[in-house]
């Protein structure tokens, strides 16, 4: 899926040029009175050199495949997302959302077992809404 | 004598019941997390960070430092024990992970716990002799010079934790620097980098950062290996015999004092310590030729190396106020949520602190010889739980603490964000840990580099001009040229080699 060391030059470079473009936007000012967007102009200014340098050192270096999984990051992404988005309502939802979803990471899935899990949480949840004070809305 | 009646009055506070009770909790908190799979110190503190927001100031920073070191020997257990490194305990896996296979596992637990006991004692009178003075000196830093041990901090880092190649973790501590960015700027008012999104005004929170690239990040790596490790089942015999004892002794003191002494540099700690010991002791140990198969020296050094260090990386944090790794980055900014600002006055301001935390640590290495020795089997029993409970759970934590810092459910979207970047520089082989200290140190670095150009009317020549930044950065200098001409010296070389070997296309 493409060479590790290409990519990550690619993605540093695209960094630097996104944070170089919104800095320049800002106000500069003078170097002994400096704005708000100096500061950040020229450190991605360095960025942006340092990934030009590894892009270079790229063509001398062997060629590593980079090996993405993307499903897996992929669910654990959609549980934490859901979490957030349930628990506005309540948490208990959210937790049961997260257990479940985010178990499809795993190498085996059991529905009893996440019941389980999820009945767990939801207790230490509850134990840090009461026992601590946390401003978790359970209900 | 005044370091002793300092360390009485550090004791007093230490010993009061419920700092004992932060420190106990601190240190199995931490040991049991640090044990589980992909959870190293960053992670357990970056987890563990927000349950210490609501305790009073001393008991909290009492009881991250025990998550701290309590998490470095949890470590060290799952390396002896199943050979799982962390970044932070890769030499444990070596000699110790042999004595396991030789059925030597109590054995080589009580060396490392002996050991960590000895280093982390060693540590402390280093540190209690060497922070004050070093603080008086610091008094005398110009902002030049700030910027300059700064830059030298990520180079350092940045060479340390990518094992050479160094523009990889520089890199990512400038992408660090400018993520600190994101906010509003403190000096003008203006808005930055926050593409118009209201809760980007304040700033990314540290823990989405340090959750997502260290937590998340971790746990999803270890799902795509499908993680199968094999819990320890063995017998552990853990009282040893009087020459096995012996032997533990000396690798333990020539453990801790280069886990000392290497703590104390910019972007060493733990793990540079580990190394250093285990390389001293190959080369000096009376028993050197049983190294690498499972011999006590290999284990008893590398512990005494990794506890000493853990302990006295406090002493850049706390007296010149600059985090010399991501984990006392981390600690800073734990320091700073509670009104402390480490630094040359730290000791002065806050003297009752600063002591009480430093006979916290040896109070805390009491604890962990208790924990781990002993009990030890008993800690064992965690790995009974499966991963497929564990990481739903973690997951779950990992939300909590987003949410407790600032009682905001927005914050686990930022979280979530970090985990998916964090996962794909940890794909791109680019290191987090520098981006951690670039994260935390960015604001602090454009605050000096703003002030020095304005004592100098705007010209560069102050880094230079002054003696110790401009020290730092000839240092720099000299070795950026050093790497860059090792480099095009391999790259000659491996053109002899015919092209079509090198490159895989």
């Amino acid at each position: 899926m493409g060479n590790v060391q290409v990519l990550r030059s690619v993605a540093l470079l695209a960094f630097a040029l996104l944070f170089g473009w919104q800095a320049l936007r800002l106000n500069l000012g003078t170097l002994s009175n400096a704005g708000p967007g100096l500061f950040p102009l020229i450190v991605s200014g360095l960025l942006g050199l340092v990934a030009a340098i590894m892009m270079i050192e790229a063509r001398f270096e062997q060629a590593s495949v980079a090996n993405f999984n993307l499903r897996n990051i992929a669910v654990v992404f959609a549980g934490l997302a859901g979490f957030a988005l349930i628990a506005h309502w309540s948490v208990i939802p959210a937790t049961i959302f997260l257990v479940f979803v985010s178990s499809l990471a795993g190498s085996d899935y059991s529905v009893l077992r996440c019941a389980k899990i999820s009945a767990a949480l939801i207790a230490i949840a509850a134990g840090f809404r009461y026992g601590l004070g946390l401003n978790l809305r359970l209900y | 004598m005044e370091v002793l009646s300092n360390l009485a009055l550090g004791f007093s506070h230490a010993l009061t019941l419920s700092n004992l009770a932060y420190c106990a909790l601190g240190c199995c908190v931490g040991t049991l997390i640090g044990l589980l799979p992909g959870m190293g110190p960053l992670a357990t503190i970056s987890l563990l960070l927000p349950l210490t927001y609501s305790l009073p100031l001393d008991g909290s920073l009492i009881m991250l430092a025990g998550i701290y070191y309590g998490a470095q020997y949890g470590d060290n257990v799952s390396a002896i024990t199943m050979k799982m490194p962390h970044a932070a305990s890769i030499v444990a896996c070596i000699d110790g992970y042999q004595m396991t296979l030789k059925g030597k596992t109590g054995l080589a637990l009580f060396a490392a716990g002996v050991s960590s006991f000895i280093g982390g004692t060693v540590a402390i009178v280093v540190l209690s002799t060497l922070a004050e003075p070093l603080a008086n000196v610091a008094l005398l830093f110009s902002p030049a010079d700030y910027c300059a041990l700064m830059v030298l901090g990520f180079c350092c880092v940045s060479y340390v934790s990518t094992g050479g190649s160094m523009l990889g973790g520089f890199a990512m501590a400038l992408v660090g620097v400018l993520l600190g960015q994101i906010g509003t700027d403190l000096n003008s008012g203006a808005e930055r980098f926050t593409w118009d999104q209201p809760f980007l005004v304040d700033g990314v929170g540290l823990i989405s950062v340090a959750l997502g690239c260290f937590g998340i990040a971790e746990i999803t790596k270890n799902l795509d290996n499908k993680n199968t490790f094999t819990p320890f089942t063995g017998q552990i015999k853990l009282i040893p015999s009087w020459p096995e004892f012996k032997r533990i002794i000396p690798s333990a003191l020539r453990g801790s004092i280069i886990g000392s002494f290497l703590g104390l540099l910019p972007g060493g700690g733990p793990t540079l310590a580990q190394f250093g010991a285990y390389a001293a002791e190959k080369r000096f140990s009376k028993y050197r030729d049983e190294i690498g198969h499972g011999a006590i020296e290999g284990v008893a050094g590398q512990a005494a190396a990794d506890e000493a260090a853990a302990r006295t990386s406090f002493i850049p944090l706390m007296s010149i106020g600059i985090p010399e790794n991501a984990v006392m980055a981390l600690m800073m900014a734990a320091f700073i949520v509670k009104g402390v600002k480490p630094g040359p006055g730290m000791i002065n301001e806050h003297p009752a602190l600063f002591w009480a935390l430093v006979a916290s640590m040896w109070v805390g290495n009491c604890f962990l010889l208790l924990l781990n020795v002993p009990l030890v089997r008993y800690l064992l029993s965690i790995f009974k739980v499966p991963f497929s409970v564990l990481f739903p759970s973690i997951l779950f934590f990992c939300c909590v603490g987003t949410f407790s810092h600032q009682n905001n459910l927005e914050e686990i979207y930022i979280t979530a964000v970090f985990g998916v970047i964090g996962y794909l520089f940890l794909r791109l082989r680019l290191e987090a840990a520098p981006l951690m200290l670039g994260f935390i140190l960015g604001p602090m670095l454009e605050e000096y580099f703003r002030r020095a150009l304005l004592l100098s009317r705007g010209s560069f020549a102050t880094f230079v001009t002054h003696p110790v930044s401009g020290t730092i950065f000839a240092f720099i200098g000299a070795f950026l040229l050093y790497k860059l001409a090792a480099t095009l010296a391999s790259a000659r070389r491996r053109k002899g080699t015919p092209l079509s070997a090198v490159s895989g296309h």
